[in-house]
C-alpha cells in the first residue's frame, strides 16, 4: 500500500525537479573539452572563481508587496484577500504586542520567570501563518507564538504555559515560559537548545509523505532564527529534506541580532538564502515586515514544497525590536536610537493598518476598540492564570519513560517519604508545598 | 592592536594591578545582561551567609593550595598582596585577563562574549585586549570546540566558552572523539593542552530543563580530558588559569548561581590552585560529605541544622548524633578525581556521603561510590549514599522538590549516621 503510494508521487517530483535545474545559471550545454565520471559539469579551460548565487555578484533581491506606507509597490500581485480575512490578519498580529505588553511587565514584577517578545516580527510570523494550511506541522523555535494564536490557541493557554500552572497543556509547567506546544494545533513543542527542530523537521516531512491521507495536504514547516542556522543541525535539516527529499519548509527569521551578535558577525556570505541553492533548494527572500509578501512567498513556497515533495526556504528580513528576552538589555551592545528608528520607520502592524485604511476596511475608531479589547481579554486571562496552582507534585516523575522504572519508582517513594517527615516542619517546603495543586499528596498514588 | 601588544609582555601582577581599578569601574557601569537574572526570592540563603567564603584580606591570602604566579621569595605572602572583592563572574574576568596579558598566544571566544558574555564573564575584555583576541563566534557549539582544538592543536591557548553546559552536547563529539583522544592517538606527537572550554552550569532556581543541567558525568568516560567545577571566586581564579595553563584539555564549569551570589575578596595577583585536589572545608571525624559547586554551600547549611537544629526540626534530630562531627570537602576536579583525598577521608569517618545536582543514574556520584567501596570496603559501617537530582529532567516549576536541599542533605547524613 505504502510502497506504490510512493511510487506513484515519485513521478511528479521528477519533473518538477528537472525544471527547477533547467533555471540554473550554470550553461547545462555539454562541451567540447570532454566530460567527467560522476557530473554533468561542463568542462571548461578558462579559470573562474565564483561567489554568488545571483551569477553576477549582486545581491540576492527580496520580495515586496507594500510600501513603507501600505501602498503597493509598482508591479506588485496583492493577494486576493477578503477584508474579513485581512481584519483577522490584522487582529493577531496586534494581539502579539498586546501578550507581549503584559507579560513582559509581569516578568519583571518577577511573576513569572522568563519571556521573550515577538516585537517587529508580527508580519513574519502572522503572515506565514496564514499562508500555511492549519494541520501543516510546526516546528517552531521560540519566537513564533503568532503561528499558534492564528491556529486557535487561546489567550489562556498561552497564559498557563508562561505560568506554568495546573492548566498548562504544553508541558504540564516543565519548560520555561513560551516553551508552547499543542498536538491539536499541530504544534511541536519548543525545545531551548537551538536548530534541533531543523533536522526533526525533515523527518516529519518525510512522515507526512508516507501518510496516504497527509501526502498530498500538508507539508512539515520549520522556523528558525538566522543565528540558529549557523549550527551543524541547520546544515544537516537542510541535506537531509533537499536529498531524500522530503516536503519541508524552512523558514527562516532573520531579525539581524542571536542575543547580542548581528547577523553580519554570524556570517560572511549573503544571509541565509545564499545557502539554498547550495543544497538544490528552492528559495527566495522577502521583506518579512510586509504582511502580504510574506503571505504571497510561503503559498507559493507551500506549493513547490507540496508539489514537488522537496524542501523549499523562505529567508524573511526583519528586525528583533524587543530585548532578546527578559534576561537581556539590549542597549548593551546596539543604540537606543536604531530600535526607536527601526520601530518608527518600518513597523510591520502601521504598514498594514495603512493599506486596510486605503482600502477603507479600518479606522480610527476601530483601532482603539480592538486595542481596548485586546488589553481586557489579555489581563482577564493573566489574572486567573496567577491565581493557579502548579500541577500535582506528582508529575514531577512522570512521563519520563512511558511507564515507570524502578529507580524512578523507588525515587518517588523517597520524595513522599520525606515530605511526610519534613513536609510540614521545614518551612521553605510547606509554603512550596501549598503551591502544587495536590499538594504533595498524590505522590504515592 | 599595538597596545595590549606590548602590555602582554608585562608580568602579569604587573598588569592587573595597573588595571584593575579602571576595570573595576566600567563593569559596574555597564549595564546588567545576564541571560539568567538574580531569581526573584533573591539569592540562595546558603551563599550569602556562608563561612566557608573568605571576606577578608588575611583569610584570602591564606587560601590554602595558593602558589602565586610571580614567584618572589621577599614579598611576604600576607603583607605585600592586595585582594578586592569579586564575585565570581569578576574572577572568571579578572582570570581571563591575566592569561590575555600574560600569554600573546591566547585568544577568548564564543557566542556573544565581545559585549561581555550573557553572564558578563568577558565584559571589558575585547576593549581591552583587541576584537582579534576576544570575538565572538556565529552560534555553533561544536564549531566552537572544533575550533579551540584546532587553535590548541597549533600551540595556542584556546579559552572558549560554550554558552550554558546544557548547550555543550553538540560539541560532544569534538570534546569526547577529539579533544579527549588527541594526544593518544598520534601516539604523544600531537596534543591540545592550550584548550580550555569554560561553561556556565548547575540550576538557578527557574532555569528548566535546558538551563540547570549538570552535564559533568556525561564526561567521565573521556580519559584524556580534566573536569574542573569551583565553589567560589577565589577558587575560581587560582583553578582557571590552572586549567588554562594545564597540558591537558579542561572542561571548566561554572556554577551560574554563583556568579552574583559568592562574593570574596580575591588576591589581585596571579595565582594558581592544583588540579585533581581536594579540599578539606570543614575537618570532621564521624562522616565524610563529598561534594562540587553550588551543592557545597547546601552541605554547609545542612551541617548547621544537624549540629544546631530549629526548634522546628530538632524534634527530628536524635541528640545523639547532633555532636556528629562532619567532614565536608569539596572535590573541584571531577575528571581526574582526588582518589586519595576521598579515601583517606572514608576510612577515617567510616561514612560517605556523595551530594551532586545531576541525576542519581549515571552521575559521577557512582563512580566514586565504586571506587571507594573497593578501597575502604572493610572501613564502612554504612553503604555509599548519594543525595543526588532524581533521574528525571529539571522540571521548571518543581526544581525545589528536584535538586538536593539541605534538608535531604540533612536526612540523609541522620540516615547514614543511624545505619
Ligand atoms: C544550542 C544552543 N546554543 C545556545 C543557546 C543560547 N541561545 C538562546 S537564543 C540564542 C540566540 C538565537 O538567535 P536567533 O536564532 O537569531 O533567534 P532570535 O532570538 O533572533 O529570534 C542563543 C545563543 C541555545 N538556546 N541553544
Ligand atoms: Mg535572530
Amino acid at each position: 500500500m505504502l510502497r506504490s503510494f510512493s511510487f506513484k508521487h515519485s513521478l511528479p517530483l521528477t519533473r518538477v525537479c528537472s525544471k527547477s535545474r533547467a533555471h540554473s545559471t550554470l550553461p547545462s550545454v555539454s562541451s567540447s573539452l570532454g566530460t567527467l565520471p560522476t557530473t554533468q559539469s561542463p568542462v571548461v579551460s578558462k579559470l573562474s572563481f565564483f561567489n554568488s548565487v545571483t551569477g553576477d555578484g549582486s545581491k540576492i533581491p527580496t520580495y515586496r508587496v507594500l510600501d513603507g506606507l501600505g501602498v503597493p509597490v509598482e508591479g506588485a500581485e496583492v493577494p486576493e484577500i477578503s477584508e474579513q480575512f485581512a481584519r483577522r490578519l490584522y487582529e493577531k498580529m496586534q494581539l502579539l504586542p498586546t501578550l507581549d505588553n503584559i507579560l513582559y511587565n509581569v516578568q519583571r514584577q518577577g511573576k513569572i520567570s522568563f519571556y521573550m517578545t515577538s516585537y517587529g516580527e508580527e508580519a513574519a510570523v502572522i503572515g506565514s501563518a496564514a499562508a500555511l494550511a492549519d494541520d501543516d506541522e510546526v516546528l517552531a523555535q521560540y519566537r513564533e507564538s503568532g503561528v499558534l494564536l492564528w491556529r486557535g490557541f487561546t489567550i489562556d493557554s498561552i497564559m498557563a504555559q508562561c505560568f506554568g500552572n495546573h492548566e498548562d497543556t504544553s508541558g504540564k509547567g516543565r519548560q520555561m515560559p513560551v516553551h508552547f506546544g499543542s498536538k491539536q494545533h499541530h504544534f511541536h513543542t519548543i525545545s531551548s537548545p537551538l536548530a534541533t527542530q531543523i533536522p526533526q523537521a525533515a523527518g516529519v516531512g518525510f512522515a507526512l509523505k508516507r501518510d496516504p491521507a497527509r501526502s498530498s495536504k500538508n507539508i512539515a514547516c520549520v522556523f528558525f532564527g538566522e543565528g540558529a542556522a549557523s549550527e551543524g543541525d541547520f546544515h544537516a535539516g537542510m541535506l537531509l529534506a533537499s536529498t531524500l527529499p522530503t516536503p519541508t519548509l524552512f523558514l527562516a527569521r532573520n531579525n539581524g541580532f542571536a542575543i547580542s551578535t548581528p547577523s553580519s558577525q554570524q556570517f560572511y556570505g549573503d544571509s541565509l538564502s545564499a545557502r539554498g541553492p547550495g543544497y538544490g533548494i528552492d528559495t527566495v527572500r522577502v521583506d518579512g515586515n510586509d504582511v502580504l509578501a510574506v503571505m504571497n512567498a510561503v503559498t507559493d513556497a507551500r506549493r513547490r514544497c507540496l508539489e514537488s515533495g522537496r524542501a523549499v526556504m523562505v529567508e524573511m528580513m526583519t528586525y528583533r525590536v524587543g530585548h532578546h528576552s527578559t534576561s537581556d538589555d539590549s542597549f548593551a551592545y546596539r543604540g537606543r536610537q536604531e530600535v526607536e528608528n527601526k520601530k518608527k520607520i518600518d513597523n510591520p502592524i502601521t504598514r498594514f493598518r495603512l493599506f486596510m485604511e486605503s482600502r477603507g476596511w479600518w479606522n480610527e475608531t476601530e483601532e482603539e476598540e480592538l486595542k481596548s479589547r485586546l488589553k481586557q481579554d489579555v489581563l482577564k486571562a493573566f489574572k486567573r492564570a496567577e491565581t493557579l496552582k502548579k500541577a500535582d507534585l506528582k508529575e514531577l516523575f512522570t512521563d519520563v519513560y512511558a511507564e515507570e522504572p524502578w529507580n524512578i519508582k523507588e525515587q518517588r517513594e523517597e520524595l513522599a517519604g520525606l515530605l511526610k517527615k519534613y513536609g510540614q516542619v521545614w518551612e521553605p517546603w510547606r509554603d512550596e508545598l501549598k503551591s502544587f495543586k495536590d499538594e504533595g499528596k498524590k505522590l504515592l498514588d | 592592536m599595538l597596545a595590549p601588544r606590548l602590555r602582554s609582555r608585562l608580568p602579569a601582577f604587573v598588569s592587573s594591578v595597573r588595571d584593575h581599578p579602571k576595570q573595576s569601574c566600567r563593569w559596574q557601569t555597564t549595564a546588567s545582561t545576564a541571560v539568567e537574572p538574580p531569581p526573584a526570592s533573591g539569592h540562595s540563603s546558603s551563599v550569602a551567609s556562608s563561612k566557608l567564603l573568605r571576606i577578608t584580606r588575611e583569610s584570602a591570602l591564606r587560601t590554602p593550595g595558593i602558589v602565586w604566579a610571580d614567584e618572589e621569595p621577599v614579598r611576604n605572602i600576607v603583607g605585600g598582596r592586595e585582594t578586592r572583592k569579586m564575585n565570581l563572574y569578576q574572577a572568571v574576568r579578572d582570570a581571563l585577563s591575566i592569561a590575555l596579558a600574560k600569554d600573546d598566544t591566547a585568544v577568548v571566544f564564543g557566542e556573544d562574549i565581545a559585549f561581555g558574555g550573557v553572564f558578563r564573564c568577558t565584559m571589558g575584555l575585547a576593549e581591552e585586549f583587541g576584537r582579534e583576541r576576544v570575538f565572538n563566534t556565529p552560534l555553533t557549539e561544536q564549531g566552537i570546540a572544533g575550533f579551540g582544538i584546532g587553535l590548541a592543536s597549533m600551540g595556542h591557548t584556546a579559552i572558549a566558552e560554550i554558552q550554558f553546559a546544557d548547550y555543550i552536547f553538540p560539541a560532544f563529539d569534538q570534546l569526547v572523539n577529539e579533544a579527549a583522544k588527541f594526544r593518544y592517538r598520534s601516539g604523544g606527537n600531537f596534543s591540545i593542552g592550550g584548550l580550555t572550554v569554560r561553561t556556565p552550569t548547575m540550576a538557578v532556581g527557574h532555569g528548566g530543563l535546558y538551563h540547570s543541567q549538570s552535564p559533568e558525568g556525561f564526561f567521565m568516560g573521556a580519559a584524556g580530558l580534566k573536569i574542573v567545577i569551583p565553589r567560589s571566586p577565589i577558587q575560581c581564579k587560582g583553578l582557571l588559569l590552572s586549567a588554562i595553563r594545564d597540558p591537558n584539555p579542561v572542561i571548566f564549569m561554572e556554577p551560574k548561581i554563583l556568579y552574583r551570589s559568592a562574593v570574596e575578596q580575591v588576591p589581585i595577583d596571579g595565582y594558581t590552585i592544583p588540579l585533581s585536589r581536594a579540599e578539606t572545608l570543614i575537618p570532621g571525624s564521624d562522616l565524610t560529605l563529598l561534594t562540587w559547586g553550588t551543592p557545597v554551600y547546601h552541605c554547609e547549611s545542612a551541617i548547621q541544622l544537624l549540629n544546631s537544629p530549629p526548634p522546628s526540626l530538632a524534634p527530628l534530630i536524635p541528640p545523639s548524633l547532633r555532636s556528629a562531627k562532619v567532614e565536608l570537602i569539596d572535590l573541584r576536579t571531577i575528571l581526574p578525581w582526588d582518589m586519595e583525598a576521598v579515601v583517606e577521608s572514608v576510612r577515617r569517618t567510616k561514612r560517605l556521603v556523595i551530594v551532586h545536582e545531576a541525576g542519581m543514574t549515571g552521575g559521577v556520584g557512582g563512580e566514586i561510590a565504586a571506587e571507594v567501596s573497593k578501597r575502604a570496603f572493610l572501613r564502612l559501617e554504612a553503604p555509599v549514599r548519594r543525595i543526588t537530582g532524581w533521574d528525571v529532567p529539571a522540571a521548571l516549576q518543581f526544581e525545589k522538590f528536584n535538586m538536593p536541599d539541605e534538608i535531604r542533605i540533612l536526612d540523609g547524613i541522620i540516615e547514614t549516621l543511624s545505619y
